[in-house]
């Protein structure tokens, strides 16, 4: 690596940290239920997206690490509740089937220590060999998935009969789509605690310049760590509400590289240097793919290929940095 | 040693071998590309899945032999790499690196998605004769298709060599590998230098769909397994190393045969997914490399 110049820039962070924006956006998406009672299914679908996209976005806009493997992350989520809530499928010493909700939970530290054992592995590695090694691992994981008898192999699995939550019904979509709220609403606020804290200008300082990072006495490969770590239980959190909604899913749905490609690619339309842009870039996108999925019928993916070498060619800070000048004027940096 | 045993591990070496040699040309033009522009193609598979769908357009519309389309595809995919790198990746200007891979990975989507408008899900195959046939060497059973395809291989890096150190353009692509703008001071026009690489990337990935085309259904999301097989070469054999590439390309091969008849099939493709974790975490800079730099 040559060293660059030395030259004064206007610091490169985008202004949309602000909680009024957000707020906004959770008003907007509150109303939904409401308004648009008829669709539910899109809207639980594109808010867990939103709130993946924002898990993500965490390791990806704020760390700046590229992860092509996240659908491996949603995969354990997803796998783990289910598993766990099925009596055939629990272990003895467990005693019977684990409620959705701690199922959620142990499929998060189940995440958690996957990201560990993973960012200690590959966090060594910088740009595009740590994006092409997630590629990898995930791919691995997905071997797995499809080839062992206890995950349901390729055919997948079913989700059981699931116990009421304070009296409602997991498989009421009004249900479903409050628990989508509420993950998008937590994804959110963690964004937000990130950004004003000690650890988020520190991501940031990795971010733009690794070896300067380093200069100023912070260790990249542990703040890379834990920002991986949080996105992890984030998207396992975010990958179980998925299973409740699907019901049935298998290593298809759920652990392919294009799902993983599919989250990333809604932070980095949006947005990934801002606060809200995965949410508004997993929006776009899947009101997009709704709008020409009779004209496209499974070829809904396009329209993610045309924003992407869209936004990279002209708009390299996504659709929210278009609002702001730092975000027109200057290039991701690497 | 058990002569049936010993038949069956050279029957799986040379099926290896030869499977390796069509990912070496895969990953000849990925590392190529690498090489020059230091851009990571995500849209690589999908040129090859381009040359097999030009080769099956053909084949059912003309009836022309699918090695014959080898005369439209291998110029098509020239054509559109020096398109898309003169004409959009090259507006990406210094925002390589993150900004390219981003950029092929819609590229990739846009062809996928495309082929997918136009052809439908459903996987398509060439119906020829000899595709299935075999012929015996030493009891050892070696398909037809697959030893013309090795063959292919040889002989377009046989010729890429050629190009690369006997001539003035390839003089010229290796100055624009080693320093841009030295070359460009020496009067090499590095855009076009760099178009032409691009074109001859993509070339190679078609040139290896139509190989590919008599042993494999052809369906519009084929090219996925393919980038990232041409991962695993380029990194096996240290990334921008031509040479390497070939190397690389025949260890995978083997080794996905090997492992796929020893230890289990279903993990064929994890065997190659792991060595390429394994030089990544502990040889970066490639099995046989010894100067790359790491990214």
């Amino acid at each position: 690596m040559t060293a660059a110049p030395v030259t004064l820039k206007r610091p490169r962070a985008l202004t949309f940290g602000n909680l009024w924006l957000s707020a906004a956006v959770l008003a907007v998406l509150f109303l939904y239920p409401f308004v648009f009672g008829k669709t539910m299914n899109f809207g639980i679908s594109t808010v867990i997206f939103a709130g993946l996209a924002m898990s993500w976005n965490i390791l990806g806009g704020w760390a700046g690490q590229t992860s092509l493997g996240h659908a491996a992350l949603l995969g354990i989520g997803a796998y783990t509740m289910t598993l766990l809530a099925t009596p055939e499928r629990v272990p003895a010493f467990f005693g019977g089937p684990v409620a959705p909700w701690w199922g959620a939970l142990i499929g998060m530290v189940l995440a958690v220590v996957l990201a560990a054992v993973w960012g200690g592995l590959t966090f060594r590695l910088r740009g595009s060999y740590f994006t092409l090694s997630t590629i990898a691992v995930a791919l691995v994981i997905r071997l797995v998935a499809i080839n062992s008898e206890w995950t349901g192999s390729s055919e997948g699995l079913f989700m059981p009969e699931l116990p009421t939550v304070f009296g409602l019904d997991l498989f009421d979509r009004r249900t479903e789509y409050w628990l989508a709220f509420g993950f998008v609403t937590l994804t959110l606020l963690v964004t937000h605690l990130i950004r004003r804290s000690r650890l988020g200008y520190a991501l940031q300082a990795v971010r733009e310049d690794e070896d300067g990072a380093r200069a100023l006495g912070i260790d990249p490969t542990r703040m890379k760590m834990i920002a991986f770590m949080i996105s992890a239980a984030l998207t396992a959190l975010g990958g179980s509400l998925y299973a409740i909604y699907l019901q049935a899913f298998e290593p298809h749905t759920l652990l392919e590289l294009p799902i993983s490609v599919q989250i990333a690619l809604m932070a980095i339309i949006g947005g990934r240097t801002s606060i809200q842009g995965p949410l508004i870039g997993a929006v776009l996108l899947a009101t997009f793919g709704e709008m020409f999925r009779n004209v496209f019928s499974n070829a809904n993916l396009l329209i993610y290929g045309v924003l992407i070498l869209l936004v990279t060619l002209f708009a390299p800070n996504g659709i929210m940095g278009l609002f702001s000048r730092e975000g027109r004027k200057l290039g991701t940096a690497r | 040693m058990d002569p049936v045993a010993v038949t069956a591990f050279f029957q799986t070496l040379v099926q290896g071998l030869l499977t390796g040699g069509l990912y070496a040309l895969i990953g000849t033009g990925l590392s190529l590309i690498f090489g020059v522009m230091k851009v990571i193609n995500f849209a690589h598979g999908d040129f090859l899945a381009i040359g097999m769908f030009i080769s099956l357009a053909l084949f059912k519309t003309f009836n022309i032999d699918p090695y014959l389309s080898l005369l439209v595809a291998a110029p098509a995919g020239f054509a559109l790499g020096y398109v898309l790198q003169r004409f959009v990746l090259t507006r990406l200007g210094d925002r390589l690196g993150e900004g390219s891979m981003l950029a092929t990975l819609g590229l990739g989507l846009i062809i996928s998605n495309t082929l997918l408008l136009g052809f439908g899900a459903q996987p398509q195959s060439i119906n020829v004769p000899y595709a299935s046939s075999t012929f015996s060497f030493a009891g050892v059973q070696v398909s037809i298709s697959l030893l013309i395809a090795g063959l292919g291989t040889l002989a377009v890096i046989a010729g890429l060599n050629l190009l690369l150190y006997r001539t003035e353009l390839g003089r010229a692509i290796r100055a624009t590998a080693q320093n841009p703008l030295g070359a460009e001071l020496q009067g090499v026009k590095t855009a076009n230098i760099q178009a032409i690489v691009f074109g001859l990337g993509v070339a190679f990935a078609a040139i290896a769909g139509v190989l590919l085309m008599p042993l494999l259904y052809a369906f519009p999301t084929v090219g996925e397994n393919y980038t990232t097989k041409a991962f695993i070469v380029t990194v096996l054999g240290g990334l921008g190393n031509l040479p390497g590439a070939l190397v690389g390309g025949l260890v995978l091969g083997v080794i996905e045969s090997l492992g796929a008849f020893y230890v289990n099939n279903n993990y064929r493709d994890a065997y190659g997914l792991v060595a390429f974790l394994l030089v990544l975490l502990l040889r970066p800079e490639g099995l046989f490399g010894k100067t790359v730099k790491r990214v």
